[in-house]
C-alpha cells in the first residue's frame, strides 16, 4: 500500500455547477415550504393532534440515524484497524456530520416555535430522553469535528484512535439515544419495546453505509479519480451484512410483539391489515428494502457490479425511509388501548388518517439537499478525497 | 473608535425616550388617570427599563406558583393601556401598530412575543 | 428585592385603590383580582375530579364539553380540519365487550402524579404544579409535540392555526401545545372547574383529593373507582366510578 495523498475536487465543471444549482433549488423550495407552514400554522401540513409527527420527522430522523452509521467506515478504520478503510475515514467524518445538520435542519424547522430553538439549548429537562439527544447531536459535532481534525493534522494522527474510540462510543449513545426517544413510550403500543434502541444502531450501519457508498462512488466517478474493487467490493459485502442485520431485528422486533398478546393488535395492523401501512412494509421496507438489495449484491449475475451496488443503496435507502414511516406515522396511527377488554363506540379509537402534503415532503428532500451540498462544497474546500482509491494504492494486501 | 460607539449607542438609545414622550399613545384608561393627575406606576422610566424582568418574573409565578396579584399582570397593562377606537367602545389591539406596545417597540426593533397568545384587548365583563 | 418589600405593599396598597377608583370613573370594570392569594400553592392540597359514569348522562358530557370550550375558548379554530382542532375534552361512548353495557364519559387530561408528558418534555415547558395540577408553560413550549406522543390519554392538542380573541385568563396562540388546566384560573379563586360547574350533581364531583374532610376523598373511600389505563401506575387525580 502506498502512500495516499489527499487532494481537493476541482469544482469548476458545468455538472458541478449544475448540480449545486439543483440542490440549491430543493433547499429554496424547502425554506419556502417552512415559512408557508410557519407563517400559516400546521393545519396546511397533514399532520393534525393523532399523528403529531410525520413525514418531515421521517426525514429528518431517517438522516440522524443514516449519520452516526456513517461514521462507521471511519470507526473501523481507527478502532478495529482496519487499514483498508483508512483513506476513507476523512469522508465518513464528513458525511456524518452533513446528514447530520441536514436531519436536524428538517427537525428544528418543523416545531411549532422554531424560533424558540435557543430555549431548548438553555431550559434543560434531564429526565427527557429528547433533551438527551440534543446534548448528543451538539456533542456529535464537536466529536466528530476533533476526530477529522486529528484525522487531517498530521502532528495530530497520533490521537486520531483514541478520538476514534471516544467517537464510536459516542455515536452508539446518540443513535440508542434516538431508538429511545420511541422505546421509551409506554403510551403506545408500536414503541412500548427496548429493541428500539438496538434496531436504530443496526439501522443506522445500513443507511449510512448506503449513503456513503453512494458518495464514494458518485464523487470518484464524476471526478474521474480511480477507486478499484478491493474497496467497491468490500463496502458491497458489508451493506449485505448489514442488511441481514437489520432484518434479524425486525424480526425479533416483530416477533416479540406477536407474541405479547396485549401487541397483538398493533402486529396486525402493521403487517396485515394497515392499508398502506402494511403495504409500506412488506413492499417497501422488506422487498425492495430489503430483499432486493441482498439479491443485488450477493447473486452471481449481479455481484462486483457497481451499478447494481448503486441501485441497491438506493433500494436501501427507499426502504429506510418506508421502514421509519411505518414505525413513526404507522405507530401513531395505531389507536392506544385505552379500555382494554371494551370497545370504544364513540371519541376516539379509530385509525388516524394521515395525508402528507407537498410541503411536508420538500422540507425532507430539502434536508437531504442540504447534506449533499455540504458534502459537495467541502470536498473542493478541503482535501476530504484521496487523490487514488485504485488497488494498488489503497489495498494494503495488493500483489502488483 | 470605542468612544465613538459608546456615543452612538447612548445617542441612539435615549432617542427612544425622546421620541416616546411625544408621540407616545398611552391608552384609554391610562389617559383618563394622567389627566386627572393619578399615577400608578411610580416610575416610568423604571418601568420601561425593567418591565421585561417584572413581567418575566410575574409569569413565572403566576403559572408556576399560582399567584395571581394585580403586579406587573400582562392582563393589568392591557386593561389600561389599551386604547378604544373612536365612537366606540371597542378597543384597538394593543400591540397594533401606533397603538401602546409599538410607539416604543418598533423604534428599537424588538418584537413583542407575547401577544401571539395573549389576549390584545381588555374583556369586558369578564372575570 | 427583599428589602423593598415595605414599600411595594405601600405602592400596591396606594395603586389598588387609584385604579380602582379610576376604573369606576371611566365605566371599566378591570380585571378583578379579588382573593388572589399572595402565596405559592403548596403539595398540601392536590386537587382532583370523581367521574360518576352510572350518573352522567350523554347530554351531561355534552354540557361539559360545551362549558370548556365557551370557558376557555377552544373549539372554532376555523382553519383547522378534523383532527386538528382543539379538544381538551371529550365523549367516549365505550362498550363492555363481555356483558355488551354501555357507559359514557368525559376523557381530559388526568392529571398524572406521574405524568409521562412532564417527563419527555425537553423544556420543562410540561410541568406539575406542587397541588397536582398539570400545565403547559406556553412561554417555553417549541411545539416540538413530544408530551402529546407520550401523553397516554390523547389529553393534548396541538394549535395548528393563529388564534385571536383569546380569553383573557386563558392564553393560547399557534405552534405551542394545550391541554386541560382544570380550570386553575378558577380554582385558585376558589372555584371549580366549568365541567363540574356545567354538570352541577354528584356525578361530576371536584376537590382536594388530600382533605380528610372533602366530598371526593369521602366518596372516593366509600364507591368504587378506577382510574384510566391504571395498570401504567401514574396515579392519575381524576378518577371513575361505573367503568
Amino acid at each position: 500500500m502506498s502512500i495516499i495523498r489527499y487532494e481537493q475536487t476541482q469544482g469548476k465543471s458545468l455538472g458541478f455547477y449544475a448540480l449545486v444549482a439543483g440542490l440549491g433549488a430543493f433547499i429554496l423550495a424547502a425554506l419556502a415550504s417552512v415559512y408557508f407552514m410557519e407563517h400559516n400554522g400546521h393545519h396546511v401540513t397533514g399532520m393534525n393532534n393523532h399523528i403529531v409527527w410525520g413525514l418531515p420527522h421521517v426525514f429528518a430522523l431517517f438522516l440522524i440515524v443514516a449519520a452516526s452509521g456513517a461514521l462507521n467506515i471511519a470507526s473501523i478504520a481507527s478502532v478495529f484497524n482496519k487499514k483498508i478503510y483508512k483513506p476513507l475515514s476523512r469522508l465518513s467524518g464528513l458525511v456524518a456530520l452533513a446528514l447530520l445538520a441536514g436531519g436536524l435542519m428538517v427537525l428544528v424547522l418543523d416545531l411549532g416555535r422554531p424560533d424558540r430553538l435557543i430555549i431548548a439549548m438553555t431550559e434543560y429537562n434531564f429526565g427527557s430522553i429528547f433533551a438527551w439527544n440534543i446534548i448528543l447531536y451538539n456533542g456529535f459535532f464537536l466529536i466528530v469535528g476533533i476526530y477529522l481534525w486529528m484525522m487531517f493534522e498530521r502532528r495530530m494522527n497520533k490521537y486520531s484512535r483514541k478520538v476514534g474510540i471516544a467517537a464510536f462510543t459516542w455515536r452508539l449513545i446518540l443513535t440508542t439515544g434516538t431508538g429511545s426517544i420511541f422505546g421509551f413510550l409506554v403510551a403506545r403500543q408500536a414503541y412500548d419495546a427496548v429493541i428500539m434502541a438496538p434496531m436504530f444502531i443496526v439501522m443506522s450501519f445500513a443507511f449510512g453505509l448506503a449513503f456513503f457508498v453512494l458518495v464514494l462512488m458518485a464523487s470518484y466517478k464524476w471526478t474521474e479519480r480511480p477507486l478499484g474493487d478491493a474497496i467497491v467490493n468490500r463496502l458491497s459485502n458489508l451493506l449485505g451484512v448489514f442488511v441481514v442485520a437489520v432484518l434479524y431485528f425486525v424480526a425479533v422486533y416483530h416477533l416479540g410483539n406477536l407474541y405479547l398478546a396485549e401487541n397483538s393488535g398493533v402486529e396486525n395492523f402493521v403487517l396485515m391489515d394497515g392499508g398502506i401501512y402494511t403495504q409500506l412494509f412488506w413492499y417497501g421496507q422488506i422487498i425492495l428494502g430489503s430483499l432486493i438489495p441482498l439479491a443485488l449484491i450477493y447473486s452471481p449475475s449481479t455481484k462486483g457490479n457497481r451499478s447494481m451496488l448503486g441501485l441497491a443503496s438506493v433500494l436501501v435507502i427507499l426502504g429506510g425511509i418506508a421502514q421509519l414511516y411505518v414505525i413513526i406515522v404507522g405507530g401513531q396511527a395505531y389507536p392506544m388501548e385505552l379500555f382494554p377488554g371494551k370497545e370504544i363506540l364513540e371519541g376516539y379509537g379509530a385509525i388516524a388518517l394521515y395525508a402528507p402534503t407537498l410541503a411536508e415532503l420538500m422540507l425532507g428532500l430539502g434536508g437531504i439537499a442540504v447534506a449533499l451540498i455540504a458534502i459537495i462544497f467541502l470536498v473542493k474546500v478541503l482535501p476530504f478525497l484521496p487523490e487514488s482509491l485504485a488497488d494498488d494504492v489503497a489495498d494494503p494486501h495488493h500483489k502488483s | 473608535m470605542n468612544r465613538f460607539m459608546v456615543l452612538l449607542l447612548s445617542l441612539m438609545v435615549t432617542s427612544v425616550f425622546v421620541h416616546a414622550n411625544s408621540e407616545h399613545t398611552l391608552g384609554t384608561q391610562a389617559d383618563s388617570m394622567k389627566s386627572s393627575g393619578k399615577t400608578y406606576h411610580q416610575s416610568s422610566s423604571m418601568i420601561r427599563k425593567m418591565h421585561p424582568e417584572f413581567m418575566n418574573h410575574k409569569r413565572d409565578k403566576t403559572l408556576r406558583q399560582g399567584v395571581r396579584t394585580e403586579e406587573y399582570s400582562l392582563k393589568g397593562c392591557v386593561s389600561c393601556h389599551a386604547s378604544k377606537k373612536d365612537q366606540s367602545n371597542d378597543y384597538h389591539a394593543i400591540d397594533a401598530s401606533e397603538q401602546f406596545c409599538s410607539t416604543c417597540h418598533q423604534k428599537v426593533a424588538i418584537s413583542v412575543d407575547c401577544f401571539g397568545c395573549h389576549r390584545t384587548t381588555p374583556a369586558e365583563g369578564d372575570k | 428585592m427583599d428589602s423593598k418589600i415595605n414599600r411595594r405593599d405601600f405602592i400596591k396598597a396606594t395603586t389598588a385603590t387609584t385604579a380602582g377608583v379610576a376604573a369606576l370613573g371611566a365605566g371599566i370594570t378591570l380585571t378583578t383580582y379579588v382573593n388572589a392569594n399572595e402565596n405559592p400553592v403548596t403539595n398540601e392540597k392536590r386537587w382532583g375530579m370523581l367521574v360518576d359514569t352510572n350518573r352522567l348522562t350523554e347530554s351531561d358530557i355534552d354540557g361539559m364539553v360545551t362549558a370548556c370550550q365557551k370557558e376557555n375558548g377552544w373549539g372554532n379554530e376555523t382553519h383547522s380540519t378534523g383532527d386538528q382542532k382543539a379538544s381538551w375534552i371529550k365523549k367516549i361512548k365505550v362498550k363492555d365487550t363481555a356483558t355488551q353495557r354501555i357507559s359514557n364519559l368525559a376523557l381530559m387530561c388526568q392529571h398524572c402524579e406521574e405524568p409521562p408528558c412532564v417527563d419527555v418534555c425537553p423544556t420543562n415547558a410540561s410541568m406539575k404544579r406542587e397541588d397536582g395540577i398539570v400545565l403547559v408553560d406556553k412561554h417555553r413550549c417549541i411545539g416540538c409535540r413530544y408530551c402529546m406522543m407520550a401523553c397516554p390519554y390523547d389529553a393534548r392538542s396541538f394549535v395548528h392555526e393563529d388564534i385571536t380573541n383569546q380569553k383573557e385568563h386563558m392564553p393560547r396562540g399557534k405552534g405551542t401545545v394545550e391541554s386541560c388546566t382544570m380550570c386553575v384560573h378558577k380554582v385558585d379563586k376558589g372555584g371549580q372547574p366549568a365541567c363540574v360547574e356545567a354538570v352541577n350533581s354528584d356525578a361530576v364531583i371536584f376537590g382536594d383529593l388530600l382533605d380528610v374532610t372533602s366530598n371526593i376523598h369521602q366518596t372516593l373511600k366509600r364507591v368504587q373507582s378506577t382510574q384510566i389505563r391504571a395498570d401504567l401506575n401514574l396515579n392519575t387525580a381524576v378518577r371513575y366510578s361505573g367503568i
